[in-house]
């Protein structure tokens, strides 16, 4: 790195060496656990070294050592911010493994489930990111709109973050009357401060000084290293799994897929933002599409009974007790869904052999090969840099570490 | 397990075209493939490892520019022990393939692909890290998620789940500079009772 | 797939006078003066717009799905409803209750002599209510459980009890989902449950 003082008759004679400093793990300009080893000369970061692990809990382990069913509430709190994809990817790698597939309207049900959740992890994005930014507001104003997503999780599962709702084969509750209505409401309200946060931020010189021009990696180096989501997108690469390879109903409905055309964190902010407008029309596609009928499967060997049956019935009493204590027993065999996660491609590798638990539980977690590819994206740039760039990698701690 | 479930491989009729691209390059490296579930999956000698990948990702029939996942298994009591799978995907021509290889638990190493795609980094270090593997040619293998004094691989089978470690305290961040201050503290503090 | 690509706008460079303070400053002031006044004028004719809550005072209204910590249902005659059979003992995927059953002379001849709840452990993922094939364990809209102490966590079967009545939106709500076909409607199972 070509880094060095630039009027060399001052500092000739200066004993200079580069410095090395610690971001993180819990710096305040980074929401996320990580620890990056930064190498300085000067302003200029000459090497950089990324440690995560600090929120690591076994999630494959716990898994292994549970039901099929009782991975679902760990998945929640994989990327915290948009749980109900994590339920999503996780029921459909199951159900693919068992050989299942869900009623249409649960299908739209997730559909819109995981757009919801998309939105909630946009929002938490780029208001953490003008937060570290030093814009303030505009993180006030993200979190409102957030809680009007989490306003209608609740309404869905009755939580608002660890929302434990799609089962294998199923959801866990039908909706609430009322809830079409809800959803456009609190969407369009989302919206709405979002709007404010754009006249706040992306015409913003200072903003936009420092997400222009920086993080930038061209769209190979970001292929190898296996970045997937708004980040690959924005190095204007058009992957996204609901379009390559469409799950749920993602091939019943019209959206658009935006990339970037530079690839710095700007291009990333916006493809993030018009992700955010398109996620408002599935909704708003898939409510108007919304079919009647059962959420769950009748399937006593896969899916918990309906509990009315449960009362009554004597059989669907022995189901219920057979799938609890014993669990759905899926065949021997493996299986790789890939799901787009808000931070890209989202996969469960599930491997089975015959019983109750799963043998292995693998998830491929966006998070972690995007902050893998930070060390290159920050090489010879300015500390400064380093915030944005972290920020639009949107690295949750959760889904990294596992 | 997975072998029990295997389709036979006896017919090629309805193998994946990746599979059969492979078992004409490779003929003597494929142990065994299968398409359980639509997931078109190839098993092959360790040996093979980065011949294949290389192939895999420069074959312009086949373009995987794209290592979604690399993780192991661990199949207590069959004879190779562990299985590495990558999960490979093309961007440009979008279809996907599993590779899978097995190692035995005696010496579990395998050529690291890392000169293939360059994300293969820290997931080798995290399969490292988990379950023992070691990728030979790796640039840093190092524990990613763990810490340095962690014994054990906790994902292997025969790891018990509640098993406690001994807690560490602090840790100098340049060890070379001086005497590790966890023995230090240790005796400042008394020892985590194992 | 390629026509559905579409490339993000990036809004023109910017031009000196763009990067000027006072024109700056306006424009962002502009929006948050309105969301100031609004906010304002809201409170003035008294309904509030802004999301906070002020929480000791005021609570959340809550969704009637809303999963706060599980407690017993306690019957009319001051019993629990449960019968041990430990069905959210095995749903439970932090192993956080404890269940020791007894029998007695009643009409119900099962009883949990201990029914423990590790509140340190539970998420409130709700799978015992959902597990329950009594209607015996529910989510109700409780969610203090703040201790002192870690052994403050532990409830008890006395502390989970809760009156039916209190618990009867909860009730009605996971109640909906019964209205299928070759099912006994909500109060033709309400009754024969009662009847127990």
């Amino acid at each position: 790195m070509d880094a060095g003082p630039t009027n060399p008759s001052l500092t000739n004679d200066l004993h200079t060496q580069p410095m090395e400093i610690q971001m993180g793990p819990s710096h305040p300009s980074t929401h996320g656990t990580v620890k990056i080893t930064l190498k300085l000369d000067g302003e200029r970061i000459l090497d950089s070294e990324v440690e995560v692990g600090y929120l690591h809990r076994g999630f494959e382990k716990e898994c292994e050592s549970g039901e099929w069913y009782q991975a679902i509430p760990y998945t929640d709190r994989l990327n915290y911010a948009s749980p109900m994809i994590n339920n999503v990817g996780y029921c459909l790698a199951a159900e693919k493994l068992f050989g299942v597939e869900a009623p249409p309207r649960a299908q739209y049900l997730r559909t819109i489930a995981s757009e919801l959740s998309r939105m909630a992890d946009h929002f938490t994005c780029i208001g953490a990111s003008a937060l570290e930014l030093a814009a303030l507001t505009p993180f006030l104003y993200c979190v409102q709109a957030r809680e009007q997503i989490y306003d209608l999780h609740e309404s869905l599962c009755g939580a608002r973050v660890t929302t434990n709702y799609v089962r294998i084969g199923g959801l866990q509750s039908d909706l609430q009357p009322g809830f079409a209505e809800l959803c456009r409401e609190k969407v369009a309200a989302a919206l709405t401060l979002f709007g404010d946060v754009d006249e706040l931020l992306t015409k913003n010189p200072i903003f936009r000084e420092r997400m222009e021009g920086t993080g930038t990696l061209p769209a190979d180096a970001l292929i190898a290293y296996g970045v997937t989501g708004p980040l690959l997108r924005a190095a204007g690469v058009g992957f996204d799994v609901r379009r390559a390879e469409p799950y749920l109903v993602y091939d019943r409905l019209d959206f658009e897929v935006p990339v970037g055309s530079r690839g710095d964190n700007y291009d990333r902010y916006l493809v993030r933002f018009e992700e955010l407008r398109q996620s408002a029309r599935i909704i708003e596609q898939a409510l108007r599409d919304l079919p009647d009928g059962p959420v769950d499967l009748d399937d006593p060997r896969f899916r918990w009974p309906a509990k009315g049956k449960v009362f009554n019935r004597m059989e669907e009493l022995i189901d219920q007790f057979k799938l609890v204590t014993e669990g759905m027993r899926p065949p021997a065999g493996e299986v790789y869904q890939a799901v787009e996660g808000a931070n890209g491609e989202l996969g469960f590798y599930l491997v089975s052999n015959g019983t109750g638990k799963p043998w292995k539980c693998r998830c491929r977690a966006p998070s972690f090969s995007n902050t893998q590819a930070l060390r290159d994206m920050i090489q010879g740039a300015l500390l400064a840099d380093v915030v944005p760039t972290f920020d639009m990698v949107n690295m949750i701690g959760g889904e990294c570490d596992r | 397990m997975s072998d029990g479930e295997q389709a036979p491989s006896a017919a090629p009729a309805a193998e994946p075209a990746v599979l059969a691209r492979l078992r004409v390059r490779f003929p003597d490296a494929i142990v065994g493939t299968h398409a359980y579930r639509g997931d078109a999956t190839a098993e092959i000698t360790p040996a093979a490892l980065l011949d294949v990948c290389t192939f895999l990702r420069d074959d312009p029939g086949l373009r995987f520019d794209f290592l979604a996942d690399v993780t192991a298994v661990d199949y207590l009591g069959s004879m190779p022990r562990f299985e590495l799978v990558y999960h490979l995907r093309s961007i440009v021509q979008g279809h996907r393939v599993r590779v899978k290889t097995r190692v035995s638990e005696e010496s579990p190493r395998v050529a690291s692909v890392t000169s293939v795609w360059r994300g293969a980094n820290w997931l080798e270090r995290e399969t490292y890290d988990m379950y023992g593997i070691v990728f030979e040619g790796h640039p840093d293998l190092r524990r990613i998620y763990l810490y340095e004094e962690f014994q054990g691989y906790p994902l292997r089978k025969d790891y018990p789940k509640e098993k406690r470690q001994p807690l560490v305290t602090v840790r100098d961040v340049a060890p070379e500079q001086g005497e590790r201050t966890v023995a230090r503290e240790q005796q400042r503090y008394g020892r985590w009772p194992d | 797939m390629a026509s559905r690509v579409v490339t993000v706008e990036r809004p023109p460079r910017l031009r000196a006078v763009d990067t000027m303070g006072p024109l700056l400053i306006v424009r962002g002031l502009l929006v948050t003066a309105r969301h100031f006044f609004r906010n304002l004028f809201a409170f003035m004719r008294g309904r509030r717009t802004i999301a906070t809550i002020l929480y000791p005072e005021e609570k959340m209204a809550w969704s009637p799905a809303m999963r706060g910590m599980p407690v017993l249902v306690q019957m009319e005659n001051g019993k629990e409803r449960c019968v041990a059979c430990g069905l959210c003992e095995w749903a439970c995927p932090v192993d956080c209750i404890t269940i020791y059953p007894a029998e007695t002379a009643d009409e119900i001849e099962r009883y949990p002599e201990i029914f423990d709840i590790d509140m340190s452990r539970c998420m409130f993922c709700g799978f015992c209510e959902e597990a329950c094939p009594e209607e015996a364990i529910v989510m109700s809209q409780r969610v203090a459980i703040a201790t002192t102490e870690w052994r403050g966590s532990l409830w008890h079967k006395r502390d989970l009890l809760v009156p039916v009545h209190e618990l009867d939106p909860r009730l009605r709500y996971i109640r909906r989902g019964y209205d299928r076909p070759d099912v006994p409607t909500p109060a033709q199972t309400a009754e024969r449950l009662e009847k127990r």
